[in-house]
């Protein structure tokens, strides 16, 4: 089969099972000139909160080219606070407008009594935080109307209280809500490496049928004199371990819309693109592996 | 065992407050203790909120420098925290807590020229809207016209400071090149700052009469009032002239009429 642009098979609707790319506007110019070889984009949500200006004409004009993904990053959905309706009125506008073909939010809260962190801040995994958090997606769906996915987040520190473990409890907020999981390899990396579990087991552990994106992105090491921790702060190529980790999540899940987040000391566009494609190129060696 | 409630309420005593109370105790000790944990939260949001404010306020950062910057954003932070989740709404008390920010205070144009760069923002971000429907203007009888009422275009500010704050801006861009001495008695100055149909985003020094007009304007005043006012401000004013000016280039957008 020729390589053919994503959108003359699928459309401009929906997500191909292949790689794309975070946008942020530092690559506007970029991606509107070159038009980059890559199956879709994902923006967060919040960027284009604005009643107008730049940012949303741009993604008007990508959204013309390219499948599109919104990605949440302050709605808070563990919060015990109030859901921000003004956030998720935002947020539905943005969906109205711009159909995307998958909108996601994170397992984490971010605000109490009105004071925001900014951060996705880790749960206790109870059982009170698994209502809670359930509740809260089936009340984010009600008013979107729609599905979205939930993504597992990096976390530098584990609650005394938790007594689920992390993908036993994401495996059933997806069940209690019908929401699908946003599988971010490089954060159970993270978290596997910060914590002690076994990345390959959290894998094993997710249903194939919730998992309709992946992320990818690169971490840095802080070291102390009592230990290291990995700190997720997108500002780093995958790594070769992560890139392992992916090629097992392929192998089990097979291919799904995989994303290179990058988000501090952002580079030129190629090396993002270049990244992507890589992990096409993972995609296509497990086809051919399990063709042979 | 905490409550989700108190534990998400202890949580933030704990990293915003530096509260001392125990919640380390919540953390599993593994290798890490649980203070070195939660010191990593209180460092990311640190540094998230400190790259905000740096990418709204550019300017400021190069008037202070990096260190002087940081420290200031650490107060800043600690003094209004972030009221949103999304992080575009944060910093715009900055000018303000400017002000009565003492290690700074012999800069005395930081509080005006931070609230230039916030207005930079909110015009990147505001509404597009359609030019004046000028047909429709000129269907309005002349006995009518000093009843009109002109609606600023929502990318359009006005702002003043009497310090020269726009050369500060400009010599403090990144891309400028030349002269960047900056005379501090060179007297204050009135600005509108517009964005334009290509996204570009002017500061436009306007003469007394002119900005008279348009604040009164946009305070509300009908034409016949906003205009007296401008006459006064500066007697020698082309009402014709910049009223005409500001119509075309879409600083006001919209009209109604509506008599005293």
């Amino acid at each position: 089969m020729t390589a053919r642009p994503a959108l003359a098979v699928l459309g401009p609707g929906l997500i191909p099972a292949r790689a794309g790319i975070g946008l942020r506007a530092d690559h506007y110019d970029a991606v509107l000139e070159t038009q980059p070889p890559v199956g879709w984009l994902e923006v967060h949500s919040e960027n284009y909160f604005g009643a107008g200006g730049k940012p949303l004409k741009v993604l008007e004009r990508v959204r013309a080219d390219y499948p599109l993904s919104l990605h949440g990053v302050g709605l808070s959905v563990g919060s015990i606070d109030p859901l921000d309706q003004r956030h998720l009125t935002a947020l539905k506008n943005l969906i109205r407008r711009f159909e995307p073909a998958l909108v996601s939010e994170h397992l984490s809260w971010g605000s109490v009594d009105g004071r925001h962190f900014n951060d996705l801040l880790p749960l206790p995994y109870t059982e009170e935080a698994l209502d809670h958090f359930s509740e809260r997606v089936i009340a984010v769906q009600d008013v979107l109307g729609r599905q979205i996915l939930i993504e597992n987040p990096s976390s530098y520190l584990q609650y005394v209280a938790s007594v689920i473990p992390e993908w036993e409890f994401l495996v059933e907020v997806a069940g209690r809500t019908g929401c699908g999981v946003l599988l971010d390899v490089n954060n159970i990396y993270v978290s596997a490496r910060n914590h002690g579990f076994d990345a390959s087991a959290y894998l094993q552990a997710i249903p194939l049928a919730l998992v309709q994106e992946i992320h990818l992105a690169g971490f840095v090491v802080n070291r102390f004199d009592d230990g290291e921790i990995l700190i997720d702060t997108h500002s780093q190529p995958v790594c070769p371990a992560v890139w392992a980790l992916y090629r097992q999540a392929v192998q089990r899940f097979g291919p799904v819309p995989t994303l290179i987040e990058w988000d501090t000391d952002l580079p030129a566009l190629a090396v993002l693109v270049a990244e992507a494609q890589q992990a096409d190129a993972i995609v296509l060696e497990e086809r051919h592996a399990e063709a042979a | 065992m905490l409550r989700l409630r108190e534990l998400q309420q202890d949580f933030a005593a704990a990293v915003l407050d530096g509260a001392q109370n125990g919640f380390e105790g919540q953390i599993q000790a593994v290798g890490l203790s649980g203070a070195r944990r939660l010191q990593i939260y209180r460092n990311n949001r640190l540094l998230n909120l400190t790259a905000s404010l740096r990418a709204t306020y550019p300017v400021i950062c190069r008037l202070v420098g990096d260190g002087f910057f940081d420290y200031a954003a650490a107060q800043y932070i600690a003094a209004y925290p972030s009221r949103s989740g999304d992080l575009e709404e944060f910093g715009g008390d900055f000018a303000r807590f400017l002000e009565t920010f003492t290690p700074a205070a012999a800069l005395v144009y930081l509080p005006d020229v931070a609230q230039l760069e916030w207005i930079y923002r909110q015009i990147f971000y505001a509404a597009d809207h359609p030019p004046l429907d000028l047909a429709a203007l000129a269907q309005v009888p002349a006995e009518q016209q000093g009843d009109l009422h002109f609606q600023r275009c929502p990318a359009a500010r006005l702002l003043q400071s009497p310090f020269p704050i726009l050369r500060i801006w400009q010599v403090n861009q990144e891309d400028y090149v030349g002269d960047a001495a900056v005379d501090l008695t060179a007297g204050g100055i009135k600005l509108l700052a517009l964005r334009r149909d290509n996204f570009e985003i002017e500061f436009q020094p306007l003469a007394a009469g002119e900005f008279s007009l348009l604040s009164a304007l946009n305070e509300g005043c009908a034409f016949a009032v906003a205009c007296e006012r401008a006459l006064t401000a500066q007697p020698d004013v082309d009402l014709s002239a910049c009223f005409s000016r500001h119509v075309l280039q879409g600083a006001l957008v919209s009209f109604y009429l509506q008599s005293a």
